[in-house]
């Protein structure tokens, strides 16, 4: 079987060559069969790589040891469900999951556009190829995933305990959906200097195609933000982790250029930045591989590091240069049709959000490859982690938050004194009021002050724009405020969904800001019948017990919580050790609720026989979560605009 | 107008049991000494976490290690520094502001300063070629010429357009 894996892959490699030159000699020539017969070559190549993942999942499932990536990743005792996500779990069938996404992107545009005869679109699919010619090389000649033992063992030496979590088997395809995505968006960016292509059409195509690998993108990094704080147990979720950093970075890019395009939309203006935001998003989701496979820098996601860095390094210098020398090359073309009107506008606004956008990029960036630029120039080891990322990015993601209020409440083009009365001074007042409550309650530090004044003030903001509007539906046909507010949101998905979105990003930032300046900590050495306290709690040691669970032998903690002298719950925060790997794994023990979560570990079982309990209060930690989701909900809002859209192409011609 | 005050003041309400809930945990959760040490320090194994949240053998050692040098008298600039001779620079969960590191700490700063410099730069050529434009064809609101179309009037026409074409669509 290996080799129909291998043959797929090669067979692949083969295709994505012939896709390229195929649709460049009929682009060069004007002639339908050499793109329409490079459009197919595009299909077979998903069909081959579907092909070769099957085969090596088949491998995984019946742990068929010959194949040394099975045996290197899996083993006898891991439950199926972890045996078949174990494709993930390596070098090279991350890459392979990649190969599979970045060639269903290529066949998914090539149906989105089956009926539209423009060669722009084959020009779209050639970008879309030249990448694939990449993985699939990647694939064929560096680190082929079907790579054949002389001997195979007898059992294989198992997943890394890390990844045997039920988030582990969503969280990897999530992201790689939005990291692999953004190949769609650079696709259209480079097809449009290749083919010298004008008007606004395309962008409008290209803001869904971002929008929507920008959303599992999102969706992904919150997935992985929960797995490391039920996975990791250090009491957080966000550790500023180079991997981490490498998910958010084409994130806040994405962010940036879902922005500026909106300007490109209403004005003609910003296009060379927009193509460069392009770009840099897809650069930077390249980069994140590039990290996460290098183990160029420490990281708790450093699973799978191999000696393919260099590679993709090369990929990156490639196409970014190929890129800028394109975009160089038709400045012409992307010069503004319009000029502002006034710097007290939405664009205005939306300017200087991109460069704060762009700046908390450039720090990530900076902070994250520091060590590494430090080291070069130095000689001397250093870190560069959370208490560096604290102080440096979190001033510019609240001014950030700020313009997530003001912006969009400016007019385009020129927002007069009295508008900005009217959309400023009730929202003002909320965001000063929320702050003068707190301040009595013991609200402390510059950052949670702005951080609660801005969030009162966005949630104004939004609460305000929604309000004029189903006041506006009514007037027009009188109907109940929560069936005018649906008609409101139905007539403009995109501008409502676009609040929903920030909504969910001022429930974020108030859900960091409690689960971290204000989280509670206690730990002690407790014997059985022994309490700390913590809050309002008093968990209470039961007793320990072990046992042995699937394929980990378990340390696990019989904790009841009480309050107020009332028990609450018995918890069982818990350590398994996985013989397989010898790895020891935290298992922590939850009590969430609206308000906070309290949050268990078992720190271990000392030689007295006391178990050594940590315990953190996450105060409303429960509204990252459910910001997440409101982001979510607010983008499927705004992506389905599109019959909107079309309807009104059609009426405009 | 009055909806809109019901749910400014819902906002408000919200805003006011937010802010408070969050402010109660705050006179507790002000850091311990020895978390304020251990949050700003990484754990010397290769696990690669921020001490204070460090579960394996090596991070629990150290974390023990700032404790017994608290109640023993010493000052946290004085455990910091015996922990960095003995591990190295690399145990600072942030590097020194210092020699090359200063890079690190100025370069975010300058370079959003420059962005907005860059975009404020930007923007007042962009308004500034606007009204020049618009005063070269007579006005910016139909005031100049008598029948020199405007900027604002190629705009308004365009508008028109577009709401006549919505009006038919509704009346079908």
């Amino acid at each position: 079987m290996s080799e129909i894996g291998r043959l797929a892959l090669i067979l692949g490699f083969a295709c994505s060559c012939y896709a390229v030159l195929s649709i460049a000699w009929g682009l060069r020539t004007g002639m339908a069969g050499p793109l329409k017969s490079g459009r197919r070559a595009v299909w077979i190549v998903c069909g081959l790589t579907l092909l070769a993942t099957i085969v090596l999942e088949r491998a995984l499932v019946a742990r068929d040891f010959s194949y040394r990536y099975v045996a290197e990743h899996t083993s006898l005792d891991l439950p199926p469900y972890y045996a078949a996500s174990s494709l993930w779990a390596g070098q090279e069938g991350s890459l392979l999951l990649w190969l599979l996404i970045l060639s269903s992107y290529g066949a998914a545009f090539l149906w989105c556009y089956r009926k539209r005869f423009d060669p722009f679109y084959d020009a779209v699919a050639m970008v879309v190829a030249t990448v694939m010619i990449f993985f699939t090389g990647l694939l064929t000649f560096v680190c082929s995933p079907f790579r054949i033992l002389a001997t195979p063992p007898a059992d294989g030496n198992g997943l890394n305990p890390l990844l045997q979590d039920p988030g582990m088997m969503i969280h990897p395809p999530i992201l790689y959906t939005g990291y692999v995505g953004f190949i769609i968006p650079f696709a259209f960016g480079i097809a449009v200097l290749l083919m010298n292509r004008t008007g606004t059409r395309w962008i409008e195509e290209v803001r869904r195609w971002t929008l929507f690998n920008w959303m599992f993108l999102g969706f992904g990094v919150l997935l992985g933000a929960r797995w490391a704080y039920i996975e990791l147990g250090w009491g957080g979720y966000w550790g500023w982790d180079p991997v981490e950093n490498a998910s958010l970075m084409p994130w806040l890019v994405g962010t940036a250029f879902l922005h500026s395009v909106m300007i490109e939309q209403r004005r003609g203006m910003l296009k060379t930045w927009n193509v460069v935001l392009i770009v840099l998003t897809f650069e930077l989701s390249i980069f994140g591989t590039f990290l996460t496979r290098s183990g160029v820098l420490t990281s708790v996601h450093s699973f799978a590091e191999s000696d393919i860095g260099p590679w993709f390094l090369g990929f990156i210098l490639i196409s970014s240069t190929a890129a800028t020398a394109l975009i160089l090359y038709r400045k012409v073309l992307l010069e503004s049709e319009n000029r502002m009107d006034a710097v007290v506008s939405r664009e205005g606004s939306f300017l200087f959000n991109n460069v704060l956008f762009v700046a908390l990029t450039f720090a990530t960036f900076l902070g994250t490859t520091f060590p590494v630029i430090s080291e070069a120039v130095t000689g001397e080891k250093i870190s560069v982690s959370a208490p560096f990322f604290n102080r440096v990015n979190v001033p510019i993601a609240l001014a950030l938050l700020l313009l997530t209020g003001i912006g969009p409440v400016l007019s385009w083009k020129r927002a007069t004194a009295s508008v900005l009365k009217r959309n400023f001074v009730i929202p003002a007042f909320v965001g000063l009021l929320a702050t003068l409550t707190g301040i009595p309650f013991g609200l402390h530090g510059v950052y949670p002050i702005v951080c609660v004044a801005g969030a009162a003030f966005v949630l104004a903001t939004i609460v305000m724009e929604f309000a004029r509007g189903i006041q506006a539906r009514k007037d027009a046909e009188p109907a109940a405020p929560p069936v005018a507010m649906i008609h409101l949101v139905q007539k403009n998905k995109r501008r409502y969904g676009g609040y929903i979105v920030h909504l969910g990003v001022v429930m974020i930032f108030v859900g960091v800001l409690g689960s971290s300046v204000f989280q509670k900590e206690a730990h002690a050495p407790l014997k059985p019948g022994e309490s700390l306290a913590i809050g309002p709690y008093t968990p209470t040691l039961r007793g320990v017990e072990e046992k042995q669970i699937k394929n980990a032998m378990q340390t696990r903690a019989a904790v009841e919580v009480a309050q107020g002298g009332k028990s609450l719950q018995l918890m069982h925060p818990s350590k398994a050790f996985y013989s397989k790997s010898q790895q020891p794994m935290t298992e922590v023990a939850l009590r969430p609720t609206p308000a906070e979560d309290l949050y268990l570990i078992l720190g271990g079982v000392n030689d007295d026989g006391s178990a050594s309990i940590q315990a953190y209060i996450n105060p409303l930690v429960s509204l990252v979560w459910l910001g997440g989701l409101v982001m979510v909900c607010g983008t499927l809002i705004a992506l389905s605009d599109r019959m909107r859209l079309k309807r009104e192409e059609k009426l405009l011609g | 107008m009055k909806r809109a005050g019901a749910a400014l003041a819902l906002v408000a309400m919200i805003a006011g049991w937010i802010v408070p809930a969050v402010a109660a945990e705050s006179a507790g959760s002000r850091k311990d000494p020895a978390r304020a040490i251990t949050s700003q320090l990484i754990c010397p194994c290769s696990c690669g976490e921020i001490l204070s949240g460090c579960t394996c053998d090596t991070g629990k050692a150290m974390q023990g290690f700032v404790t017994d040098a608290l109640k023993s008298g010493k000052g946290k600039d004085e455990i910091v520094a015996s922990l960095v001779a003995k591990y190295g620079e690399v145990i600072r969960g942030a590097p020194k502001a210092e020699g090359f590191n200063l890079i690190v700490w100025i370069a975010p700063f300058v370079a959003t300063a420059i962005g907005f410099l860059i975009a404020a730069f930007v923007l007042r050529r962009w308004v500034g070629r606007r009204r020049v434009a618009a005063q070269a064809l007579g006005g910016v609101a139909g005031g100049g010429m008598i029948g020199a179309p405007t900027i604002v009037d190629q705009d308004l026409a365009r508008l028109r357009a577009r709401a006549e074409a919505e009006l038919k669509r509704m009346g079908e």
